[in-house]
């Protein structure tokens, strides 16, 4: 077959995949929704299995037996972590929404830019020579394929390069699947879906060659192991005579395990194309079922290539020359369109992460921050991200393309694409440090990414160009300048390992070691700290945004956003993130710390996060998380304690004041019954004197013809009600004048008590003797003087002493009344030898109208507020007054008042300030 | 649910395990030579490879229909 008629078939093919992709991208319905299935997101995962796979691996085992398996066998077992590593590489990135591998340890270790550009050059480097061989193996399957071998050589002129026409259509067809539009999260659902079916052709590709191969080159798997078992070279890898694996094999195996997520295109389709979580789960079966399958007819491919090819045929051709030379040129184009397959899908996602990377860790960061461009500022920033992305992506496949005219014959396919496997490899341990180790520093990845980079450098990227002649044979067998233990395949003298594995043990060494080393001696700043919370603990977006405190306006955010994705998708997005808020979008002007945060993460999806971090800063106010800051997010559960027990406190003493107003409540009730009794004795304390004096004066006027004796008699009854009445009514007016001013005396001069109780005893001594009672005074005291109300005490003692001249009996009662001065107290005491008072009575002695004896036979003998009245003025004057048993039976009633201080004169003691007590 | 998952978890983890140290040196290099005619490590390498996908099968999608209920949009296998 012709090579411009081959060209032709390819175009027309990858056409083919770019129309589904198409279709998928502008179609609703059944079609567009392939990318929510977890097979399709399982096939793409299978862009793991490049040309390499398809064509090298067959090589290898032509070669070395079954040496290529550790290639498979690694993502299986890393696919057996998935639930722990995976899930979480998952979950951490969709979180931050992150889109390449250079994002996912940038942010994880600080969004400056140095560490992401780092990761993104190191993975551009270690990639160029896979992109290379993809190149290879096209150019040298269009080379087997041609009819013509003369006119395909690579060695060729540049225009009838078949490697250099894959180049150019790879690059356009990568432009258009990966760079067509920008798009928030840098989903690409045709992408996605064209490499799951270019995945499906790889396998039936390979498993129709295959099957051809055992069933119609020979009969059966039987038939073809047991010829095989006859050719001494081909028995001899499989005996058991020497052990044959050793640390390449486990190199090997840990290298796969390591890429299928290291990889800028495993990450592309595993976690920046992921739509859900939840496909993972049957990933983690269904992707290495995948890799067994298409491996299962590696190993006849390459034995029966061994035994019916000739032996200069290059390894890396014989699934393409194995149907050719048997005559069945239509067999041996699927299996070139299978390759191509494999080719493209891995070219395709590989540059488009790639360019991603270029532009959002390393230009456009760059870019941001020349502030003579003013980028910041322009109004439509989609183009030129586009732009740059497709530049990047040519000077990808031009560096590829480069290479591999440079070192295309010195490799096989798996030299190559080990390389790269190692290469990357470098970022493992800063990723799986970054989100299990919160103490992982930025400057431990930093050190231990660039000292395995170098470690790489010197052990493998060197070699190959020496090996391809740049600099002589010498440097790898002698080390340079002759110094042997710096040999770049037996560094320090570590001798007897194959190159691969002894760059892999070195760097990853390296790596690791200065990785946890810095990390352990270096500081973390406050910031750093909280992002490794952020990533290692799980802590959801509302905590995040409180640790960065940053306020913006919405349409600035808005503007700017809307520069990248455009204002539709901008507005859009926070639409439904304000919705989920319940945040009016229309109103909302004030953005806050999530809000902020929402927004950087939207632009991350388009522009990276490094270069996000820069737009955004510069339109937000920032106020540096200090250490008072992180003490604060720290305490934030102590403080919910704290809060907690104050509620309870307070609580506590709602319970308290609750009591006290209950208790309050009772003794108002109390009272309140207690008013009313007494407006219903006044009542009728008021109504039996006036009933009388109605009912003598209706007799005095009905019967004119009364004796002037009995006359007499009604009207002194008359008037001895009446005055008993106005006695009364005085009280009352006495008792709640009392109480109306409360416990402050009316007056507050000194008062001479002896006095006072002589005035009384003059005053009452006509009563007394009126009975025929005596009334003795015994004042031991001299001048005795008292703060307070001299007429008011006066009252309180004639009232006692009227009491015990009511109470003693007629004839031969005596009274005393005395005083007494203890301390500094003065007591005054009237005794009297009546009845005396009951214990439990003397009390209730001193409440209102209480009249005690027996008031259904003896007429009432006053009006009962004689003691009430004296007990609120002896409490006036801060005193006390009490019953007690009279010395010869009777009642002593006792007033103690406290004696006023000694003083010069009355003049000083009126303006003395009333007593504590 | 909760503990469902992490024994998920554990038995994938557990799967790891074996499998690194089945299909690794230096168990591999106890099989050699030939079996029914074909090379015992081919053999022994598609069957332990199988079994420990069959069992991350089981362990990823069996028992309680976790798949069934929660990814709808895949066809069923």
């Amino acid at each position: 077959m012709s090579q411009p008629g081959l060209v032709a078939v390819a175009v027309a093919y990858l056409l083919l995949l770019f129309a589904i992709a198409w279709v998928v991208e502008h179609s609703s319905g059944r079609v567009s929704r392939l990318t929510g299935s977890s097979f399709v997101y399982t096939l793409s995962l299978a862009v793991y299995c490049s040309s390499w796979t398809f064509n090298g691996g067959v090589g290898k085992a032509s070669q070395t037996g079954l040496d290529f398996l550790p290639i498979y066998l690694g993502p299986t077992l890393a696919f057996c972590l998935g639930p722990v590593l995976i899930r979480r590489i998952l979950r951490i990135s969709h979180a931050n929404r992150i889109t390449s591998i250079a994002d996912l340890i940038g942010a994880r270790f600080g969004k400056r830019a140095s560490l992401s550009a780092l990761v993104t050059v190191i993975a551009v480097i270690g990639l160029v020579p896979y992109i290379a061989l993809q190149l290879k193996s096209i150019s040298s399957g269009l080379v087997a394929l041609s009819a013509d071998p003369e006119t395909g050589a690579t060695t060729g002129p540049v225009l009838a390069d078949g490697a250099l026409w894959a180049a150019i259509v790879l690059t356009v067809f990568a432009m258009l699947f990966g760079s067509r539009s920008i798009r928030p999260g840098e989903h690409h659902p045709g992408m996605v879906v064209a490499v799951a079916a270019e995945s499906i052709l790889k396998l039936l590709s390979l498993t129709a060659i295959g099957l051809f191969v055992v069933y119609g080159l020979f009969d059966g798997f039987g038939d073809l192991f047991g010829k095989a078992a006859k050719i001494p070279e081909i028995n001899s890898v499989f005996d058991t005579s020497s052990p044959r694996y050793g640390y390449s094999w486990i190199s090997m195996t840990l290298l796969a395990g390591l890429a299928v997520f290291c990889l800028p295109r495993q990450f592309q389709v595993m976690v920046v194309e992921n739509v859900d979580e939840r496909h993972l789960n049957r990933a983690l079966w269904l992707f290495p079922l995948y890799l067994l399958a298409i491996n299962l007819f590696v190993l006849p491919i390459a034995i029966a290539g061994r035994m019916m090819l000739p032996a200069d045929t290059d390894p890396d051709n014989l699934v393409l020359a194995l149907p050719f030379a048997t005559g069945h040129p239509w067999l041996a184009l699927v299996a070139f369109l299978g390759g191509l397959s494999a080719a493209a899908s891995m070219v395709v996602v590989e540059t488009t992460a790639l360019s991603l990377m270029i532009c959002n860790d390393v230009v456009m960061p760059a870019l941001l921050r020349v502030k003579r461009l003013g980028l910041a500022e322009k109004s439509d920033l989609t183009r030129l991200l586009l732009w740059i992305r497709r530049a990047a992506m040519v000077a990808i496949m031009v560096l590829g393309y480069l290479y591999m005219r440079h070192d295309s014959a010195q490799f096989a396919l798996v030299s190559i694409g080990l390389m790269s496997f190692v290469a990357v490899a470098q970022f493992a341990p800063a990723i799986v440090g970054g989100i299990y180790w919160r103490g992982a520093t930025w400057a431990g990845a930093f050190a231990g990414i660039s000292c395995g980079f170098a470690i790489w450098c010197y052990t493998m990227l060197l070699p190959s160009f020496a090996r391809s002649g740049t600099f002589g044979m010498s440097f790898i067998a002698d080390g340079p300048f002759g110094i042997a233990l710096l040999k770049p395949y037996a560094l320090l003298g570590l001798g007897g390992l194959d190159p691969v594995t002894h760059g892999t043990f070195w760097s990853l060494l390296v790596n690791t070691g200065a990785f946890v080393t810095v990390s352990l001696v270096g500081r973390q700043r406050p910031m750093e700290r909280a992002r490794a919370a952020l990533f290692v603990g799980a802590v959801d977006s509302g905590e995040a945004a409180q640790i960065w405190r940053r306020t913006a306006l919405v349409p600035d955010l808005m503007s700017l956003t809307a520069r990248f994705i455009g204002r539709e998708k901008a507005a859009a997005a926070y639409a439904s993130f304000a919705r989920t808020r319940g945040v009016d979008p229309a109103t909302a002007v004030q953005a806050d710390a999530e809000t902020v945060l929402f927004y950087e993460r939207l632009l991350a999806g388009v522009i990276g996060a490094a270069s996000a971090r820069v737009l955004v800063g510069s339109i937000v106010e920032e106020e540096p998380l200090g250490v008072d800051e992180m003490m604060r997010i720290l305490d934030e559960t102590s403080r919910l304690i704290e809060a907690n027990r104050q509620l309870e406190e307070k609580s506590q003493a709602l319970e308290a004041a609750t009591a006290e107003l209950k208790a309050a409540n009772a003794s108002l009730q109390v009272l309140d019954r207690l008013k009313d009794d007494f407006v219903v004795t006044v009542n009728h304390e008021l109504r039996t004197p006036l009933a009388s004096i109605r009912a003598f004066s209706e007799i005095l006027r009905d019967h004119p013809d009364l004796p002037d004796r009995e006359r007499l008699d009604f009207l002194r009854i008359v008037v001895t009600e009446s005055e008993r009445l106005t006695r009364l009514i005085n009280q009352l007016l006495d008792l709640s004048k009392i109480e109306a001013t409360g416990s402050i005396p009316a007056e507050r001069a000194r008062v001479d008590l002896a006095a006072v109780a002589r005035d009384s005893a003059d005053a009452m001594r006509q009563v007394f003797a009126r009975s025929g009672m005596t009334l003795a005074i015994e004042i031991a005291t001299g001048p005795a003087f008292v703060l307070g109300d001299h007429d008011r005490l006066v009252q309180v003692v004639i009232n006692l002493l009227g009491n015990a001249a009511k109470f003693s009996p007629p004839g031969r009662g005596r009274a005393l009344l005395t005083l007494a001065r203890t301390g500094d107290y003065l007591e005054l005491s009237v005794a009297d030898n009546g009845p005396g008072i009951r214990a439990e009575d003397r009390e209730v002695v001193f409440e209102r109208f209480r009249q005690l004896g027996d008031t259904m036979n003896d007429k009432p003998q006053g009006a009962g507020l004689g003691l009430a009245i004296s007990q609120r003025i002896v409490a006036q004057h801060g005193g006390l007054i009490w019953v007690e048993s009279g010395p010869e039976g009777g009642a002593a009633f006792k007033v103690r008042l406290k004696a006023a201080p000694r003083s010069k004169g009355k003049a000083a003691g009126r303006h003395q300030p009333a007593s504590a007590d | 649910m909760m503990l469902r998952r992490t024994a998920r978890r554990d038995r994938m983890v557990g799967l790891f395990a074996a499998g690194a140290v089945l299909l690794n040196p230096p168990i591999l290099n106890l099989v050699g030579g030939w079996l029914f005619g074909w090379p015992a490590l081919y053999l022994y390498f598609f069957v332990v490879w199988g079994a420990l996908i069959a069992a991350a099968a089981l362990v990823a999608e069996g028992r309680g229909g976790q798949v069934d209920e929660r990814d709808r949009d895949g066809p069923r296998p």
